[in-house]
């Protein structure tokens, strides 16, 4: 029987196939490294998986939640486990190869020397790694996996078991007439916001950007200053007075500039449509001046050679913006403007803020401006729909990555710098 | 041997690896009971978790408590409407109370969610609160806590503009009182009828209900929304603010802060909002007076929703028999008594409604008999899905967007929908 089958086979049980190697020392670490595995996480993972694929069997013994998360853990833990396993058996295999076709096997020093020259950026990454898993990649296979559960008021611990349902909740979104309706009217709600709001934000900044820095403008640094102001106001404070504002029959804008012109007051917070228009603007508002920061800075790296060169080939005004300064933006900003699309997708804060979501439509569960993300909110927080907000959540960001991911591969800042 | 071989006895290797380790972890937990063992230490340790601002109402009776028992009380101040959604954390992990507050409609969320203890109340002592409040502590007539203080909505007036004596004692005069003063800018009149928890005052006068049946047997498929009691309420309603009596501005979200604001910058003569307001309004220094709900035109008071505050045990608790006890202490008459004098909230027993000490404040005296009108906010989960349709359907009749009737229809069918969605599966 070849080496590398013999230390295989020996190594199902961590480091033996590397003492059949008479590589003693790294043996006895896979011993070790194994054997502290299992008195460290036996518990977790005895627990764990039992609990992730039970959701608990008696109440109230066992909190459903409590096993998922634990089960979760076991999880992730039992593939760092299951990669070191890998490494002890691929070392054990590559090493009795080695012996089969009689070459030196390197040695203990070797072995140090390697691991620190190849294994140097694991090292300093791993613990990042470790964090990154635990505080994004466990949260978000938490909450997919409740989308799987019915974890609902009578479905809730510790008086309750919760279940794995499958599919359920994602078919009852789309056959449950009163959650279907409210679904796709949220949905439609929440693109056209993502789309018209960015859109206007990004295009008064850049709109604002140009203008400030043509060189004839005095006063640049004025105008720069101002125009980052209501960036520099902290969000929620602007939003909540721009609520009190719009108020129907109090606001200043219906009561002092609407009346100035002589026009009559506007349902800006009882009727959905004007609702939206008046939360549109306001995320005009609040958003252009990233834009005109980070585009001003684009402009004033565009050399001026492209301009010269263009103006001695006699190019108009509107030929230079068109060959040479859009593109230029376009192709530093994309990443940016891409974020602004995704950042209003996910936009709580304006839409609770300013009107919770309401005016209220008859016949929907979803007030008029209700984006997804509120919605799911509304749904958590207030009828403890947990598993169907899960569900929601998991749609919502397929939506969010689709576009992001699409975006991405289209724009030229990327493919560079991969 | 080439790749692909070792590629495969690497995967076989794996597989086995797995299942082996997933064989070893059977449901053969036994290292779970052990820790059922108590060992009863001897300075046992009580968590209360009290309302916020109110820690000074119990600090007396928590010392006494704890000179009796021989026993440690931590109080903490939490806001008493989200003690429950604290508990669902906090009491799994141990970190959680013996002892906490929640509003009583609550309840019947928490029992079905198993988070209060069933208490084992004698008659005696369920005896010395009044019966709604009493009432709002029974699931399937089983007793989860005993009741600490009611509130309901009242009356505030604004004496500089309306005097007592002038005071309209039915709604059609305050509606014609309104109409001589409203001229845009000042009000009479004021209430947050898009919202359910006021308009039921209206609605319920004229034979509107939400859930037919008894509290502690609620029938959560006979709703009263849309019977023809409701629509006429509805409709008196909408008079209001048809003819800009109420402002579009007190409509909506923010529509509370609106008409707060109008009532401190005496620009309304009279409001109904809740004891909660007591204080502030006082801080803000409007010179104002608090009575009943008027009357409806059809000779019936104006009801509201009484909410009740009530001291349970949470289901996690170790010490349930001591924390027991502890709850009926703090909601015995004397100690009812001492927290009405510290904190102003109206105690729920019968006998401190004459006692001297009530009965002469002005706010404690309104809510005492507004209580004789007002009923309980239904108590089931169901509950729940009311109030946004509801809501909802308010909003729309006082915008004008929608008639009463068809909009009360339906939002009844949306709840209907919703209670079927996510409380038919029970």
């Amino acid at each position: 029987m070849q080496h590398r089958k013999i230390a295989l086979l020996l190594s199902i049980i961590p480091g033996l196939g590397q003492f059949y190697n008479k590589q003693v020392v790294k043996g006895l670490l896979f011993l070790l490294v194994g054997a502290a595995f299992f008195a460290a996480f036996g518990d977790l993972l005895n627990m764990g998986l039992w609990g992730i694929v039970t959701l608990g069997t008696e109440v109230p013994r066992d909190n459903s939640i409590f096993l998922l998360a634990e089960g979760i853990i076991a999880v992730i833990v039992l593939v760092f486990g299951l990669g070191i396993y890998y490494a002890n058996l691929r070392d054990a295999y590559l090493n009795g190869k080695l012996r089969d076709e009689n070459r030196q096997l390197s040695s203990l020093k070797e072995q140090y020397q390697n691991i620190i020259s190849q294994g140097y950026p694991y090292v300093i990454s791993g613990p990042s790694l470790f964090i990154l898993i635990f505080a994004v990649i466990f949260p978000i296979l938490f909450s997919f996996a409740l989308a799987f559960t019915n974890y609902d008021l009578y479905h809730s611990p510790p008086a309750n078991l919760v279940d794995w349902v499958g599919f359920q909740t994602f078919s009852e979104i789309f056959t449950v007439d009163i959650w279907r309706s409210t679904f796709f009217d949220v949905l439609a709600w929440t693109v056209v916001w993502t789309l018209v709001a960015s859109s206007l934000q990004v295009s008064l900044g850049i709109l604002m950007a140009i203008v400030v820095n043509q060189k004839d403008i005095r006063f640049k640094r004025f105008y720069r200053t101002v125009l980052v102001l209501p960036w520099a106001v902290p969000g929620f404070v602007t939003i909540l007075i721009f609520a009190g504002l719009f108020n129907d029959s109090f606001g200043a804008i219906n009561n002092d500039i609407l009346a100035a012109f002589g026009i009559d007051p506007i349902p800006w917070l009882t009727d959905a449509n004007w609702s939206r228009l008046a939360l549109i603007l306001m995320q005009g508002w609040l958003g252009f001046p990233y834009i005109f920061l980070v585009t001003t800075g684009v402009l004033q790296s565009i050399p001026d050679d492209l301009y010269e060169a263009a103006t001695i080939d006699g190019a108009s005004v509107f030929a230079k913006f068109r060959h040479i300064t859009m593109p230029m933006i376009l192709i530093a900003m994309a990443p940016i403007i891409i974020t602004q699309f995704t950042f209003n997708f996910n936009n709580f804060n304006i839409i609770y803020l300013f009107n919770g979501g309401g005016p209220a439509v008859p016949g929907s569960t979803a007030g008029g401006t209700d984006i997804l993300v509120s919605w799911i909110y509304k749904l958590t927080m207030q009828s403890s729909q947990y598993s169907l907000a899960a569900a929601l959540t998991i749609l919502l960001s397929v939506f969010v990555i689709a576009i992001a991911l699409w975006q991405f591969r289209r724009t030229n800042s990327f493919k560079e710098g991969a | 041997m080439n790749t692909k071989m070792y590629k495969k006895y690497l995967g076989l290797m794996s597989g086995v690896a797995l299942s082996l380790s997933l064989v070893a972890c059977g449901p053969q937990e036994s290292g779970k009971e052990d820790t059922g063992s108590k060992e009863t230490p001897k300075n046992q340790e009580l968590v209360v978790w009290e309302d916020i601002e109110k820690g000074a109402g119990i600090e007396d009776a928590i010392a006494q408590f704890e000179k009796d028992h021989d026993v440690n009380v931590k109080v903490v101040e939490k806001p008493y409407a989200q003690q429950i959604e604290d508990l669902r954390m906090d009491g799994p992990a141990g970190t959680g109370p013996d002892v906490l507050t929640m509003p009583g409609d609550q309840i019947g969320t928490a029992v079905t969610e198993g988070l209060i203890k069933e208490l084992d109340v004698a008659g005696d002592v369920q005896s010395i609160y009044t019966e709604a409040a009493m009432q709002s502590q029974m699931v399937d007539s089983k007793v989860y806590g005993l009741p600490k203080a009611v509130e309901t909505t009242m009356l505030y007036y604004n004496k500089a503009l309306i005097s007592e004596e002038d005071l309209p004692k039915t709604l059609d005069e305050w509606y014609e009182y309104s109409k001589e003063v409203t001229d845009g800018k000042k009000f009479g009149f004021l209430a947050l009828f898009d919202q359910i928890y006021y308009a039921q005052s209206v609605m319920s006068g004229y034979g509107g209900y939400i859930f037919g049946g008894e509290n502690g047997s609620y029938d959560a498929t006979d709703i009263g929304l849309n019977n023809k009691g409701a629509v006429e309420g509805a409709k008196y309603i909408q008079k209001f603010y048809k003819e800009g009596l109420f402002p579009a501005g007190i409509i909506g979200e923010q529509g509370i802060n609106v008409l707060e604001s109008l009532f401190t910058e005496g620009k309304a003569a009279a409001i109904i909002s809740g004891p909660w307001n007591l204080d502030p309004f006082a801080k803000a220094g409007i010179d104002y007076g608090v009575a009943k709900l008027p009357e409806l035109s059809n000779g019936e008071n104006m009801s509201s929703f009484m909410g009740v505050k009530s001291y349970n045990v949470s289901a996690y608790s170790k010490n349930a028999e001591l924390a027991e006890e502890l709850v009926e202490f703090l909601a015995n008459e004397e100690n009812s008594k001492k927290r009405y004098e510290l904190t102003k909230e109206v105690p729920a027993v019968k006998a401190l409604a004459d006692d001297p000490v009530v009965k002469e404040s002005e706010a404690a005296q309104a809510i005492a008999e507004q209580s004789q009108f007002s009923e309980l906010t239904p108590n089931i989960p169901e509950m729940n899905e009311v109030w946004t349709p509801a809501d909802a359907a308010l909003q729309t009749i006082a915008t004008g967007k929608a008639e009463p009737k068809e909009a009360l229809d339906q939002a009844v069918e949306t709840v209907k929908g919703q209670i079927e969605a996510k409380h038919g599966g029970k």
